[in-house]
């Protein structure tokens, strides 16, 4: 299965990063092989949906599940839409993220965390 | 003659010097461009006449007829629009009405509708004020939706007063472009002084004549006065701090009610910049 | 990590000021100047500059060849950026959002986006903290952008460094420059006073505070300048559950350490 994880560097001894949208790189980790390589991530920068980007940049690269600190509503729609899991609320180091959850130790999200982003349609909306 | 009042940084005056100018010479067409947080109405209390709604087209997708919307998701510079798998997801808050997704969108399958972003109420105040006050939505982020709607009534023909929002980029340099003059209300502090110069540069880019109005003077230091002195900059008035005034501010109570002879010296102030801008 | 935004709707009511004193107070912090087009906050730091970066604003379009003045882009520009001349068409570059509407419909192909320099940001050490601010050149645009850049630079030293707290000293204002400081943040707090105009500011702000769904926390400064304006602020927060967290008195001479506590902690 491809994981995606977001990460502060470009190394498996990188901190999970917190930030889905606004993480400077993800860890694209292939759980049947072990192998992995990292990609940036260029929606960091995007003022605004920067989470709805990267969740579709994540998407078209057949990636099941996301591990990351937090992942708002947009985001959370978006990788719903398409599918991927999000476990959420993981700090560790990438490569222990990445064991727990080999070893089912994570639980995961089913529902976007708590902190609103913007544009999850609260005027002017139409479908 | 359209006479802007701008300021580098916010709460210096701004919306007090505008309306006590407006409320002083009459006659006159007044535009509160502050389309975020208006306040000229509670000194100038207009009898509104009129309210416009500010839309933007917005795009809707027909979904179920199995058409590919993701040119329209790559298309978007926005982020508005999200395609995955089969499913399209539309942002509202992100989009901003460019009319994209419906020129490269599939034949058929992309629609518009009008969307409220704001709007624009019109009125009169006394003495013979022509008033427009813009109202952005909150969670809108169009501000210069708003502001372009108002720009349409903006009557040369008068003496026109556009009471600006703070700052030195987009909806300020939109609230200043087609003054005549302009009016840089500051206060005698590091900040004012710090921002004053920031709003300088904005207008000096553009060519526009500007003086500077002091107000709470007192309330810090002379570096704004000696400032202006050695650049040769007008000091147009020095509105004094007192806590009085505040307390009339705080009420929606004018300066010229707290002390009638501002009257006078807006009056005086408008013909100055009259007479400035014929030279 | 926790984030807390200082906005207030209105302006010059004593944001800097109090994030200010937010940032002398707190421990384990770094500070973020979002009031990018009359930036203070450094006013007050006194900072030393360790690192700048450019910043390259959105796109706008340009024309970069022979315009047949056939006046499609200015038919199809939603927001009338676009202007002709006898020769060819003029772009206002205040006006244009960079949408790429004109150059997909340009049939010379003569049309392009187009990034500039459109400021500065900086990351400095002052006294108390590291602070994160920018410089955006007059009469620029996009502060919206320039304000994601610098949360983006301040998330990441504090990821890097173990930081617990970021303190954002925001814009006025309740457009996208105001959106940009609270997407994301944990709380805010608004700093008010009682006069009308802060008010009706203040309701307004809220209303844009709510759509994120942060925990909202309100001071209001110069309480005594109207005890019946202060009432209704009061009535406000009560009748929406908002927490009412400090009053500053009309004058410059004040301690507010017994607020800094309670939101810092």
């Amino acid at each position: 299965m491809i994981v995606a994880i977001s990460s502060t560097g470009t190394s498996l001894e990188s901190k999970v990063d917190p930030r889905f949208g606004r993480c400077p790189f993800f860890i694209i980790y292939n759980t049947d092989d072990d192998s992995f390589e990292h990609v940036e991530n260029q929606a960091r920068q995007a003022m605004g949906g920067a989470g709805i980007q990267t969740g579709q940049m994540i998407a078209g690269r057949g990636v099941k599940a996301v591990i990351t600190g937090n992942v708002g509503p947009n985001a959370f729609r978006v990788l719903a839409a398409a599918g991927v899991k999000v476990y959420s609320g993981v700090s560790d180091q990438v490569s222990d993220a990445v064991q727990k959850l080999k070893a089912g130790e994570l639980q995961g999200t089913s529902a976007p965390d708590v902190g609103s982003h913007f544009g999850t349609g609260g005027g002017g909306g139409n479908n | 003659m359209i006479i802007s009042v701008a300021s580098g940084k916010g709460g210096t005056g701004k919306t007090t010097v505008a309306c006590n100018m407006a409320l002083s010479v009459g006659y006159c067409q007044f535009m509160d461009y502050d389309v975020e947080a208006p306040n000229s109405s509670f000194f100038l209390k207009p009898d509104i006449k009129h309210i416009h709604k500010v839309t933007i087209k917005q795009p809707y997708f027909l979904r179920g007829t199995g058409a590919d919307f993701s040119e329209c998701a790559s298309f978007c510079n926005y982020n508005a629009v999200a395609v995955v798998g089969d499913d399209v997801i539309f942002f509202p808050e992100l989009c901003h009405g460019c009319g994209g997704c419906l020129l490269v969108g599939p034949e058929g399958a992309v629609r518009e509708n009008d969307v409220i972003v704001g709007e624009v109420r019109k009125g009169v105040a006394s003495p013979n004020i022509d008033y427009y006050m813009g109202d952005l939505k909150p969670g809108s982020m169009r501000t210069i939706s708003i502001q372009g709607d108002m720009d349409k009534a903006l009557n040369r023909d008068e003496l026109v007063i556009i009471d600006c929002p703070p700052g030195t980029s987009c909806s300020m340099v939109f609230s200043v472009k087609d003054c005549d003059y302009c009016i840089l209300v500051t206060e005698p502090t590091p900040y004012g002084l710090n921002d004053l110069k920031l709003s300088i540069e904005v207008l000096e880019s553009m060519d526009k004549p500007f003086g500077v109005i002091i107000n709470r003077n007192g309330i810090g230091d002379d570096q704004v006065e000696k400032f202006c002195k050695n650049s040769g900059i007008k000091i147009l008035a020095m509105i004094p701090n007192k806590r009085e005034i505040a307390e009339y501010y705080s009420r929606g109570d004018s300066l010229i009610e707290y002390d009638s002879s501002w009257k006078s010296r807006f009056e005086e102030i408008v013909k100055e910049i009259e007479k400035d801008i014929r030279k | 990590m926790k984030q807390i935004t200082v906005i207030s709707g209105k302006g010059g009511t004593g944001k800097t000021t109090v994030a200010s004193n937010f940032v002398k107070m707190a421990n384990d912090h770094i500070a973020v100047d979002c009031d990018v087009d009359a930036a203070n906050l450094h006013i007050l730091l006194d900072p030393k500059r360790i690192s700048e970066e450019d910043f390259v604003g959105g796109p706008i379009a340009v024309l970069t060849g022979e315009c047949i003045n056939c006046g499609r882009c200015e038919e199809e520009c939603r927001f009338e950026a676009i202007s002709d001349s006898k020769s060819e068409i003029i772009i206002d570059p205040i006006r244009c959002e960079g949408c790429g509407v004109c150059i997909y419909v340009c049939p010379e192909d003569v049309l392009e986006l187009k990034s500039e320099k459109q400021g500065t940001n900086f990351v400095s050490r002052t006294e108390f903290c590291t602070l994160v601010h920018a410089r955006l050149i007059p009469g620029a645009e996009n502060s919206g952008l320039l304000i994601t850049r610098i949360r983006n630079k301040a998330e990441d030293i504090a990821n890097e460094e173990d930081i617990k707290l970021i303190i954002i000293d925001g814009a006025p204002g309740i457009g996208c420059p105001v959106i940009s400081s609270l997407n994301g943040v944990d709380a805010t707090l608004i700093v008010t006073e009682p006069t009308l105009s802060a008010i009706s500011d203040f309701k307004k702000v809220y209303e844009v505070a709510k759509i994120f769904d942060i925990k909202v926390f309100v001071c209001i400064n110069k309480y005594d300048l109207n005890q019946i304006n202060t009432r209704e602020i009061e009535d406000f927060c009560q009748n929406n559950d908002i927490e009412l967290i400090g009053k500053i008195p009309y004058d410059d001479q004040v301690s507010i350490f017994s607020f800094t506590e309670k939101i810092c902690y």
